[in-house]
């Protein structure tokens, strides 16, 4: 079943390009079935697919923390014994941020950035392709190391010298570590793609400060990326040099000092938490105004303070490391700093709350989503703030009140944007929408089990329990009925109530999948222009690419002000409706699309055979190089739109020409 | 020939192959290859960092004092250096739409590249031959490590010299050819200037 | 791009409520806040009395930065409650109750600046009194008694040194002094500035007592100086806190805090020349057994083998991180293995560890006799260790460690040997 549209057909270009590609096989043209989603270039096809692995490893990541959930309940758990445990709980926490959380915001980031900015796709859709299988491909090989001698088990932040081989003697950390490459590549080649499209695509008259929120934080995000991906990916070079090739970067005995790794990874870490932060928050700024019906509240000092969390972001990571020994100067000015990004981040709140303040409220299920997000990251925030005192953090680090804070800004935070997201577009990308019945049990369930999963945690927390333990025992956990045990037990309740609620958005998904009713163009009379497209958006996106005078330029196009001086008094002039029906009358008639390729997924297979290569057999890593630099030189001497030979049969005549201005 | 199309004219307003108007007025690819020079700013500076940090880690008879042979390496890196001059020359008979001199100064730029390179294996292997291993000690491993990093960019730079060298003969460069050697000149230069720094720091100042 | 016009003309959105929104949106909202509140005050009933509770200092240092911490989550806990409020309020207020239109403010700069002042001063104001904390809490100096602490895989060591002074720990031993060389439970004087210096044999752990002090990493190749000062006698729990490996969990600590009398006592009786047992009872054979079994890696001091040789262990050959614990007056503590289990049966534990300031000191000094040991968990441990506590993946496999154990390895004793060294190790006080 096609989820979407099928295209108008292309037609030849009159550009004259070089007429063949250098590869052996034909170039994929297909528009429709699994070919079209194999080999495409579309930024909305993969965006979905983005989506689809995303939420696959969301419940893959879901069940690992189940399973942990299930050896904490009681104390003395038999369920998973300590390697296991260990494992369980190193790749949770690596599903969850670089399999989950990061390529859902992909998703987001991919389908409506361009739509947003009113371009036809993104700068370079080859490489952006080429970041999805990277992505597929990097969390598949991560994962394949389950069976392949046991996944890795030094935890997600991977301490050295814990992380060398004579403390963690399977491939599970080397798997871990060239996975993290290999998606790594995904989430720079995506950064440096948006930051090109939102900078140079913008439709006409969209300048920076009338761009949607959402779009600004995204690219304040893929600023964070580019510069962070390079810094773990040092660590992780010296990493696997370390294990595999006998290097002593992390080896004490020869003079190495353990701090170097802990300096690397939070200088990427800390960056990397306000990467999984900051999409939600632009969806979260999307979904409350539409839903009071009025504008976000202070627009530029919404952008301002992304961006000022993402600069001062990169002065705190060694908030982590407060009882590492660091020294009182280097820990005084990390406090300080720590707290100053807590002003940017309230400023938001602020923001939000304003925004709903004299508005006129609508309790869909992406609202409830997205007021529960202001709810519940103001709980994560607060808690934030309490651990950025350092001789506080000497209490508070590597306890369970760490894990709830954390919990609190990623479940509370990016997990619930994620989810007002979903449920905010669900209509414009399928067509469909979402069973707001379902969605609201699939709201309240999730935030019930959320509580109980990660409130208690403050307490057991505060009260002595450390985490990363594979048990907690009785003689640790207190006197009374409400001891660390019985909140060890609620916890665990908690997080299969919240698995519920998960597993109800999934059947809200396949129940609203089966309804026939289309969406609405503009079910939600929303403000921005990704709305100004049928549902789903046709291949080429607009048929007019839109001329921007304002902010919330879709909502300007549909409501006039008819009022005079200071008394504003908006009346609607037009519905998404007839907007389209206008684009279509008026469409542009030359609109080339570039086409798809199998050079992204062919350089994509490259990297899992060199990485297997580096683990295995050191053979195969020429042998991956050789097809990577084959596949480059296929990819550059590939033109960007199909050559007639490659359509079989010939090419249809006529039909409206599709032009895009892109690269790539 | 059929694909004179293929130079689409482009003005010095920065448009793309298809001649539409960016926003900002810069090239999609020049933009890009700023950015992705950016990000390796970031992964050169961490490959420094620890450099610096392990610089001192070795034994007393196994230091950078007993190793470094700062002549050749200063003719290595004036090589080096000549090499971004010649990438200039390229990019100049490029924008006159000179192919024949833009082949040749890609060629020569490959040429000096290679000879960098091959400065660096000499180096290296005289170095393991005398006791400085990989795994010998923290600073060779850091060493080793760092400058490896740069002369594998340094290599990939001289296969995308050599490739263009070879587009540009069998006219097979879509859209802008002028561009595309630019891009590769501003690679280029990236990799020579972290070059400078890291011979000053490596090399120059004394552990 | 023509602009359509139209009558004017109402919102009308299909999926919108167009009647007002019912009052049952209005108590889910409620409930929300009712959820917060009632967590709230739920999880203020906590366990009474858990051993390493942050909230409920005991030491000087613990105070201190409890003394900075309870205001701070007081002011947090203020803000949320108003944020909580504030939403509350709007979200019952402003929902759709059929009203045109809103006024679509784009913003108020004085709202903006106020609550970037607010915030501000509160942090700068919280930002003082921590910088102050930071620096007073990291003043090791001026020690009345400093002890070398390593951790290792998965126990922790503790190296009492000889001062200048021939001091030890502040105590001058009646004897002659030497080097106290203990494990697991570290015994300390009460009111007295503790400074230990740390460091690790392997991986990085943390040194946590939570109620005497925050948490202090031991790194391999640094030595980091923490403080403890405990006020009153007692035994105070802790556990390491840097996630190190399998047995992470079962990596526990006291510290034990005795009056000056007590202390010196303590002090003493740990120089007190080796005893062998009495010839011919079991614990001679357990002797025997010790040091053919245990004495490669385990040290007691004093100890000489059958040529009269001082046996000198080395578990530098056998162990990976390169030690085992100091055996010498095992009975003195009340836990072993990295203080995961306890040496004293159930209601012997509970009477050392709920005893009052004044009756502790005594009580702990009796250390473990025969009819207090736990022989059940003692007996395990000697049976099978690695199946009691996990210490590495796969002990068949141990080419990644050149050879060498990591923690104490599975000896296949008979019961008798087990019989005879439990016999041995009741007379190690």
């Amino acid at each position: 079943m096609a989820l979407i549209e099928k295209p108008a057909p292309i037609a030849v270009p009159d550009v004259a390009t070089p007429s063949s590609s250098y590869g052996v096989f034909r170039r994929p043209v297909e528009s429709t079935g699994w070919k079209s989603w194999l080999f495409t270039i579309d930024h909305k096809k993969l965006g979905i697919m983005y989506g689809a692995v995303a939420l696959f490893f969301f419940l893959v990541g879901g069940f690992e923390a189940l399973l942990i959930r299930l050896q904490l309940a009681g104390p003395d758990g038999t369920i998973l014994d300590a390697d296991k445990y260990n494992q369980m709980f190193t790749m949770h926490a690596t599903t969850m941020v670089f399999l989950f959380v990061m390529p859902m915001a992909a998703a987001f980031a991919n389908y409506f950035v361009p739509l947003q900015i009113g371009a036809r796709d993104v700068a370079f859709p080859r490489i952006n392709a080429f970041g999805f299988w990277c992505f597929l491909f990097g969390g598949i090989f991560l994962n394949t190391s389950w069976i392949l001698g046991g996944a890795a088990d030094g935890g997600w932040f991977m301490y050295a010298p814990n992380s060398s081989v004579p403390f963690s003697p399977t491939s599970g950390i080397d798997f871990w570590g060239l996975g993290l490459q290999i998606t790594g590549i995904a989430s720079l080649t995506g950064a440096i793609n948006l930051i090109v499209t939102v900078i140079n695509m913008r439709a006409p008259g969209m300048s920076l400060m009338k761009m949607p929120i959402f779009t600004w934080m995204i690219l304040v995000v893929q600023f964070l990326l580019l510069f962070a991906i390079p810094v773990i990916t040092v660590a992780l070079f010296l990493l696997m040099f370390q294990r595999n090739f006998d290097a002593t970067f992390f080896t004490v005995e020869a003079g190495a000092d353990p701090l170097l790794w802990q300096h690397l990874f939070w200088i990427f870490g800390h960056p990397e938490v306000y990467i999984l932060i900051l999409p939600s928050f632009g969806i979260v700024s999307e979904v409350l105004p539409v839903f009071s019906r009025k504008p976000l509240f202070g627009y530029p000092l919404v952008v301002f303070s992304g961006a000022a969390i993402g600069f001062v972001g990169w002065g705190v990571w060694a908030h982590h490391m407060f009882a590492s020994g660091l020294g009182p100067i280097s820990v005084a000015v990390f406090s300080v700093a720590t707290m100053a990004i807590a002003i940017p981040t309230g400023v938001k709140i602020v923001n939000w709350t304003m925004t709903l303040w004299g508005g006129k409220l609508i309790f869909t299920t992406s609202m409830l989503f997205a007021i529960g997000l202001i709810v519940q990251f103001t709980i994560g925030g607060l808690s934030g703030v309490t651990h950025a005192v350092a001789p506080s953090d000497t209490q508070q680090t590597d306890t369970y009140y760490i894990v709830a804070h954390f919990h609190y800004v990623l479940f509370g935070g990016a997990i619930l944007g994620i989810f007002a997201g979903l449920y905010y577009w669900w209509p414009k990308v399928f067509g469909k929408l979402l069973d707001e019945k379902w969605g609201k049990w699939n709201f309240w369930t999730m935030i019930v089990g959320m509580n109980l999963t990660f409130g208690p945690m403050h307490v057991v927390g505060l009260q002595g329990q450390p985490r990363r333990m594979y048990v907690h025992t009785a003689a640790r956990n207190g006197e009374g009925f409400f001891n660390i045990t019985f909140w060890n037990l609620v916890s665990s309740i908690g997080a299969f109530i919240l698995g519920i609620g998960v597993l109800l958005f999934f059947i809200n998904v396949v129940i609203s999948s089966r309804r026939s009713e289309k969406a609405p163009l503009d079910p939600w009379d929303a403000r921005s222009l990704e709305w100004l497209t049928t549902s789903p958006p046709k291949e080429h996106n607009f048929d007019v690419i839109p001329t921007v005078g304002h902010l919330d330029e879709f909502f300007h196009l549909k409501y006039e002000d008819r009022g005079e001086g200071d008394h504003h008094d908006f009346q609607q002039v037009a519905t998404a409706e007839e907007l389209i029906a206008e684009q279509e009358a008026n469409a542009d008639e030359h609109i080339h699309l570039p086409s798809p390729s199998y050079w992204p997924i062919v350089l994509a297979f490259a990297l899992p055979v060199m990485a297997y290569g580096v683990i295995y057999n050191l053979l195969l890593v020429p042998a991956g190089a050789a097809i990577a630099l084959a596949s480059m030189f296929g990819w550059s001497l590939e033109p960007h739109t199909a050559s007639p030979a490659d359509y079989d049969p010939p090419a249809p005549e006529g039909g409206a020409e599709l032009e895009v201005s892109t690269n790539g | 020939m059929a694909d004179t199309a293929v130079q689409v004219a482009v003005d010095e307003h920065g448009h793309d192959d298809h001649g539409h108007a960016t926003t900002t007025g810069l090239s999609n690819n020049k933009l890009a290859m700023w950015l992705f020079l950016g990000s390796e700013c970031l992964l050169f500076g961490g490959l420094i960092s620890t450099y610096m940090l392990y610089r001192g880690r070795h034994s007393a008879s196994a230091g950078p004092d007993q190793f470094w042979d700062i002549p050749f390496t200063s003719a290595s890196s004036f090589v080096l250096l000549m090499s971004s001059l010649t990438m200039v020359l390229a990019v100049t008979a490029a924008k006159r739409k000179d192919d024949r001199n833009t082949r040749l100064w890609l060629t020569v730029t490959a040429i000096l590249g290679s000879l960098f390179v091959a400065g660096q294996v000499y180096e290296f292997t005289t170095f393991y031959r005398e006791g400085l291993g990989y795994t010998t000690s923290l600073f060779s491993s850091s060493f080793y490590t760092l400058t490896g990093f740069h002369g594998v960019h340094v290599s990939i730079g001289v296969i995308m010299l050599l490739a263009a060298v070879g587009m540009i003969l069998k006219n097979r460069i879509p859209g802008d050819k002028a561009e595309v050697v630019e891009l590769i000149g501003l690679y280029w230069h990236f990799v020579d200037i972290v070059w400078i720094l890291i011979f000053t720091l490596v090399y120059l100042i004394p552990a | 791009m023509n602009r359509l016009v139209k009558q004017h003309q109402k919102v009308s959105i299909d999926l919108m409520p167009t009647e007002p929104t019912t009052s049952r949106s209005t108590r889910s909202r409620l409930c929300n806040a009712a959820i917060g509140l009632g967590a709230a005050t739920v999880l203020a009933s906590c366990a009474s009395d858990a051993p390493q509770d942050t909230w409920a200092p005991e030491g000087k240092y613990a105070q201190d930065i409890h003394n900075l911490q309870w205001p701070i989550f007081m002011i947090a806990g203020i803000v949320g409650l108003i944020v909580f409020g504030v939403i509350t309020f709007v979200v019952v207020k402003f929902r759709d109750r059929g009203q045109p239109i809103p006024e679509q403010g784009h913003g108020n700069a004085l709202i903006e600046y106020v609550f970037i002042a607010i915030p501000a001063l509160l942090l700068a104001g919280i930002a003082v009194p921590t910088v102050a904390g930071v620096i007073s809490l990291n003043d090791t100096d001026d020690a009345d008694c400093v002890v070398n602490v390593t951790g290792q895989q998965w126990w922790w060591e503790y190296d009492y040194p000889v001062e200048a002074d021939g001091t030890i720990c502040g105590a001058q031993p009646t004897g002659e002094a030497a080097p106290i060389i203990t494990s697991g439970q570290m015994v300390i004087p009460v009111d007295a500035k503790v400074v230990i210096r740390g460091t690790s044999r392997d991986v990085i752990h943390s040194f946590w007592v939570p109620k005497l002090n925050g948490k202090r990493d031991m790194v391999p190749g640094r030595v980091h100086t923490w403080n403890f000062q405990a006020e009153q006698p007692g035994i105070y729990a802790g556990q390491c806190a840097e996630f190190c490996g399998l047995s992470h969990a079962n990596m526990r600590m006291e510290i034990v805090a005795l009056d000056k009398g007590d202390f010196q006592a303590w002090i003493d009786n740990q120089l007190e020349p080796y005893q062998s047992p009495e010839a011919g009872t079991l614990a001679a054979k357990g002797e025997e057994t010790f040091i053919s079994q245990c004495s490669r890696c385990h040290q007691v001091d004093g100890l000489t083998d059958a040529d009269g040789e001082l046996v000198v262990s080395a578990p530098e050959q056998f162990v990976w991180s390169g030690a085992a614990p100091n055996l010498t007056n095992l009975m003195t503590r009340n836990t072993f293995a990295g203080a995961s289990w306890d040496l004293l049966t159930e209601d012997a534990r509970e009477a050392v560890w709920e005893a009052s300031a004044d009756e502790f000191g005594a009580l702990y000094l009796e250390g473990v006799t025969k009819g207090t040991l736990n022989e059940i968990d003692l007996k395990e441990w000697l049976r099978d260790a690695p199946s009691k506590k996990p210490m590495y993946t796969d002990p068949e496999n141990l080419e990644d460690t050149d050879g060498k154990t990591r923690g104490m390895p599975y000896l296949a004793l008979s019961e008798d040997q087990i019989d005879e060294l439990v016999a041995y190790l009741i007379e190690r006080k």
